[in-house]
């Protein structure tokens, strides 16, 4: 867990690389936060573009297909008036390791600055940061069903724009947890900024071993699981999910597990609904639900690009500052005003 | 050759020796043992403070020769068996080509041969290219010298044919080395458990374990073969095989040294030298190993050695390959264990010699006076760094690469003349 803080930060504190919440400390979430809330001021402004990563050259890498968070991705840079390029790169099944490392380093040498990095192995982003560090901040996009820190931090955004705190929030994360990468940052995340009734709901095909070790309540009733919470996280389910055993059908999962209005009346009647989108209208939410007023699900995608805004521009900051800590290492004579030899 | 060595202690589980004193071997054969102040030979080592016992027999390990020279050759894996004490190893089938041919076998043991660091006891494939259909021909491998049967970490799907491979091996009285772990529940890349659960990796649960095990019981005890199994993982499984055995059932059992002494929390910041196959599991399964080798359930302890170049661990953790490079610092690991009261040496030494030579060849290692000289001697105070520059195995899969350790094999004798020294 150190391990995986210490990648992320500089050596005084900064974040450098954002692999997932898990190991950075509240007053880390928070500044994110906080700087994101500065950037949905951005969007609504005429001038939508901000200078802070002028000059700058993002990398898009994605190894797996996502139209959505790759878009994201892009405006998002773009906004912050970085120089982008998205790459589509496909993996060889054999020679993954092999391919990955010497996509690394022909990216490396183009002089990037950041890579956003999507791919199906767990642990890929936090590979890439140990091969490309110092030189490259990274950003993980998703990595297998490990992490999609900027998904589960613009999740905190909504809870915290609509609900104000954390502290006394009972939250349900509904459906596919074993393969969410999602739901697994959104916990991290919602503990360490204070939330401490945190309730995951499903049948036990889609929970993963030992999941109660990261201090949460398992509930495979719906009407139970999310009784009384302030605030339902649905998650999308796969359709593959059904060929490969987990589940029966859609139809019997949508009847046991589906949000619909009259299973919402368990939660507060101010609880809000979530979903990190694509959405499967009947499948795990009735559009009703989908596009009532208790729904969050567009003001999701707008501070996504907000929160994206937020760690792109810390993560560049802190590892331009590690950069220039490490040049004035090798060459103290720029710190002195020596002449350089 | 004669040699002498002076003041070790000398450990023979098979003999219940356990004394401080002098050893000579003569003519390839241990001549004495005994305060022998006033005899001198060619060559004399002063052995004060070492321990010394016999050879150590590996039940499972990797050369990697003969495709697969990058991560290994013959002639580097057996030199680093022998720098860990080793003197006889059965390595596993899955060689490229597969060892399931005479053709094949007697190439590796020539190999092993021209090296000349350690002995082959080999272990054929139980099924014909490891494939799961068809039997091998497994007398006439006998009769070329394979001491046993498997079919690697490639389970049988079809019961039949599984039912039959024992049969087939029952008719000529040949054991079966079995890798227990289910195929389709051992789909994922670590122990299922809570690190697997935060790291967002595929887990694989102790039933893929404890249900293997359970279904090669039964069809050795319906076909009255003989089993051995490999590098058991976990608790439960520990315990199927304690209940099997006190129920007079006629297997033995093993465990890897990483599983002794690691667990699945060593791969958290997704470490993939801690990747190996079958997967380290929870501190309460290797406080339940190590139990099983203290009370006997488990006999032996194999090194799984799996030396790999950098790159096949150099990836997302999923994508590497799975095994350890574990010669260079096996007795390291063993010396931990010691220090910690985790183990004896004398029950160290019984699992890495006396039990795994009775169950590769039917009869237990020794030092008998008049008994082929095959002796390992450890300093188990020697303090050294592993590191590229002195690290024997060409694995650089070193989990413990750079680290201050303790204990290191100071020879090897293997019938007679030195095979390895430090």
């Amino acid at each position: 867990m150190s391990n995986l803080a210490n990648l992320q930060l500089t050596d005084d504190g900064q974040l450098r690389h954002f692999l997932t919440p898990e190991g950075l400390d509240r007053l880390m979430l928070e500044r994110i936060l906080d700087t994101a809330d500065s950037f949905v001021v951005v969007g609504n402004q005429e001038v939508k573009k901000v200078p802070l990563l002028r000059g700058r050259t993002v990398v898009n890498l994605f190894f797996e297909n996502s139209t959505r968070t790759r878009s994201t991705f892009e405006l998002a840079a773009k906004r912050l008036s970085a120089d982008v390029l998205t790459l589509d790169i496909k993996t060889s099944a054999t020679s993954k390791g092999e391919s990955l490392l010497d996509t690394l380093q022909n990216l490396r040498a183009m002089h990037s600055d950041m890579f956003i990095v999507r791919h199906s192995d767990s642990g890929a982003a936090h590979f890439i940061a140990e091969q490309v560090t110092p030189d490259v901040a990274i950003i993980n996009a998703g990595d297998g069903h490990h992490a999609h820190p900027t998904q589960a931090m613009l999740d905190m955004l909504t809870i915290r724009r609509h609900k104000g705190h954390f502290e006394s929030l009972s939250v349900a994360i509904v459906g596919d947890i074993l393969h969410s990468r999602v739901a697994r940052d959104q916990i991290h995340a919602l503990k360490t900024l204070g939330c401490t009734d945190i309730r995951l709901v499903g049948p036990n095909t889609l929970m993963p071993h030992a999941i109660d070790s990261m201090g949460v309540t398992t509930h495979n009733n719906m009407d139970s699981g999310i009784a009384g919470v302030d605030v339902v996280i649905m998650l999308r389910l796969q359709t593959e999910r059904m060929a490969s055993a987990f589940l029966p059908s859609a139809g019997e999962y949508f009847r046991l597990y589906g949000l619909t209005t009259e299973r919402l009346a368990q939660a507060k009647t101010d609880a809000i609904v979530m979903h990190p989108g694509p959405i499967n209208r009947g499948i795990e939410i009735e559009s009703a639900v989908a596009d009532g007023s208790q729904s969050m699900i567009l003001h999701q995608v707008g501070y996504g690009i907000a929160l994206r805004m937020a760690v792109m521009s810390m993560a560049m900051s802190g590892q331009m500052q590690q950069r220039q800590a490490l040049a004035l290492t090798l060459n103290p004579s720029r710190l002195t005003g020596e002449p350089r030899p | 050759m004669s040699i002498i060595i002076r003041g070790a202690r000398l450990i023979d589980p098979s003999q219940q020796l356990d004394i401080v004193t002098d050893l000579h071997i003569k003519n390839g054969h241990i001549e004495t043992i005994g305060n022998l102040t006033d005899v001198h030979a060619a060559s004399e080592i002063n052995a004060k403070g070492m321990i010394l016992s016999p050879s150590f027999v590996d039940l499972l390990t990797y050369l990697r020769d003969l495709n697969q020279i990058q991560k290994g050759s013959i002639a580097s894996e057996t030199k680093a068996a022998a720098s860990a004490g080793f003197t006889h190893l059965c390595p596993s089938p899955d060689t490229q080509p597969c060892s399931d041919a005479g053709s094949v076998i007697s190439m590796i043991n020539s190999k092993v041969v021209a090296a000349g660091f350690c002995d082959l006891l080999p272990v054929a494939a139980l099924t014909k290219d490891l494939k799961g259909t068809q039997l091998s021909n497994m007398e006439a491998l006998s009769h070329a010298g394979c001491i046993g049967f498997s079919n690697a970490s490639y389970d049988i799907d079809d019961n039949n044919v599984l039912l039959r491979c024992y049969e087939y091996a029952a008719t000529f009285g040949l054991k079966v080395f079995v890798q227990a772990q289910d195929q389709q529940l051992g789909g994922g890349h670590m122990h299922a458990g809570s690190t697997a659960t935060r790291m967002g990796l595929d887990g694989i649960p102790v039933i893929a374990e404890t249900l293997s095990i359970s279904r090669h019981l039964q069809l050795m005890q319906h076909t009255g073969v003989r089993g051995h199994f490999s590098q058991l993982t976990s608790a439960a499984g520990v315990e199927i095989i304690r209940l099997a055995k006190a129920q007079g059932m006629n297997i033995t059992a093993d465990v890897g040294i990483a599983h002794l002494c690691f667990t699945d929390t060593a791969i958290e910041g997704y470490r993939s030298q801690y990747h190996v196959q079958p997967p380290l599991r929870e501190e309460s399964d290797r406080v339940a190993l190590l139990t099983g080798v203290k009370d006997g359930t488990l006999d032996a302890i194999c090194s799984a050695h799996q030396p790999h170049e950098s790159a096949a661990k150099c990836a997302p953790f999923a994508a590497t390959a799975t095994g350890m490079a574990v010669y260079d610092m096996l007795v390291p690991l063993i010396q931990r264990l010691v220090d910690a009261g985790d183990l004896t040496w004398t029950q160290a030494i019984k699992a890495l010699s006396s039990n795994s030579a009775t169950i590769a060849i039917g009869q237990t290692t020794s030092l008998a006076v008049g008994g082929e000289a095959n002796l390992t001697l450890i300093d188990p105070n020697h303090s050294w760094i592993l590191n590229s520059s002195n690290q024997l195995s060409r694995g650089t899969n070193q989990a413990l690469a750079n680290q201050q350790l303790k204990a290191r094999v100071k020879l090897t004798i293997k019938g007679g003349h030195l095979s390895y020294t430090m």
